[in-house]
């Protein structure tokens, strides 16, 4: 027996605005104790260098993972972006060309 | 440079992340439709959460009932990232009021923190990253709007098929700070290092991000003591 496929169950409207107060409220709350967090933090001497290299950290946090379970595709697409970069700078380049790979490239390239 | 200088600075140096942040907006329109969200509910949730990777976290869960705790969890744990970027800002949002401070922090946002690091010391950062931010936010919101009014084009959008766009995007920022930095990138390495064993061991992300940070924190601590003794031994010297 076949029918329409099933659509996204819908959801409430005040369950709705419920998540997206909390959301708003929990993101907002990681941007503004962060910052007073290092408030508290900056009378420590030689602390600006150490802070100033957290976003880093993080972003390497994620990055290196992602790419430990990449596929062939993602991974060319990662070499891609961080070659032009290299070279250029140039973001939009950089990330249309990586996700250009994903997009295009995928079907072929992970089928090796 | 003034304080509205710099965020007009903020805008016009924003164009490339404009793009970037633009082409997730559409995706995040046609995810939200495909998960049940009416456009005006999709649209005050960019607005005012104003985060991608935190909204399409949330999306992976948007079904009745709605499990609020799994929600706020999965989007606290996306959004820690945002700690390291307000403490990272510390030293370079003075000289404003407390009130504006506490406003404008909203707009904090990870191309602009990026980015203000490369700008020359006598940019106001407050203003810069803000005006970044207000680029960025109206690159989200209009974006989310056309995602919603194309979504009917892209009945099976596999949302899975984009996921390492994200990672791609926080390379290009990456990128940025390695090129950009005048000291040694061994904090960020060693993060990747621990990263990577923290993952192959099967810990949890947040662990991951946990462990990482930490070890970046203390190769940051020991090259910056590292550069003040050579600092003092040169001096000595002199």
């Amino acid at each position: 027996m076949t029918g329409p496929l099933p659509g996204p169950t819908m959801v409430d409207t005040p369950s709705t605005l419920t998540a997206i107060a909390m959301m708003a409220g929990i993101v907002y709350l990681t941007r503004l104790s962060g910052y007073f967090v290092g408030l508290r933090l900056r009378h420590i001497k030689g602390i600006q260098p150490v802070l100033e290299a957290l976003p880093g950290c993080a972003f390497m946090a994620i990055l290196a993972p992602a790419v430990r379970q990449g596929s062939v595709s993602e991974i060319i697409a990662m070499i891609c972006v961080i070659l032009i970069m290299w070279r250029s700078n140039n973001v939009v380049l950089a990330t249309s060309t990586g996700m250009a790979v994903l997009l295009f490239g995928a079907p072929y390239l992970d089928a090796l | 440079m003034t304080t509205r200088q710099s965020a007009l600075h903020g805008i016009r140096t924003s164009a490339d992340y404009f793009i970037s942040t633009f082409l997730f907006g559409v995706m995040f329109g046609i995810a939200a439709v495909a998960a049940g969200l009416e456009n005006w509910q999709a649209l005050l949730m960019s607005a005012t959460s104003f985060t991608a990777s935190g909204q399409f976290a949330a999306l992976e869960f948007w079904t009745a009932p709605l499990p609020l705790g799994t929600i706020a969890l999965s989007v606290a744990l996306v959004s820690s990232r945002n700690l390291l970027l307000g403490m990272s800002m510390t030293h370079h949002f003075d000289g404003h009021s407390l009130g504006r401070r506490i406003v404008w922090l909203a707009l904090l946002n990870d191309p602009g923190v990026v980015n203000s690091f490369r700008m020359d010391a006598e940019i106001d950062r407050l203003g810069y990253v803000t005006g970044y931010g207000i680029s960025m936010m109206i690159s989200w919101l209009l974006s989310t709007y056309i995602g919603l009014n194309v979504a009917h084009l892209f009945t099976s959008f596999d949302l899975g098929a984009i996921d390492f766009a994200g990672p791609l995007v926080i390379a290009t920022m990456m990128m940025l700070f390695f090129k950009g930095s005048t000291s040694k990138p061994t904090p960020w390495i060693l993060s990747g290092v621990v990263a990577l064993i923290l993952f192959e061991a099967g810990a949890a992300n947040y662990l991951i991000l946990l462990g990482s940070v930490l070890v970046g924190m203390v190769a940051a601590v020991l090259q910056n003591r590292n550069i003040v003794d050579g600092a003092a031994a040169g001096a000595d010297d002199g």
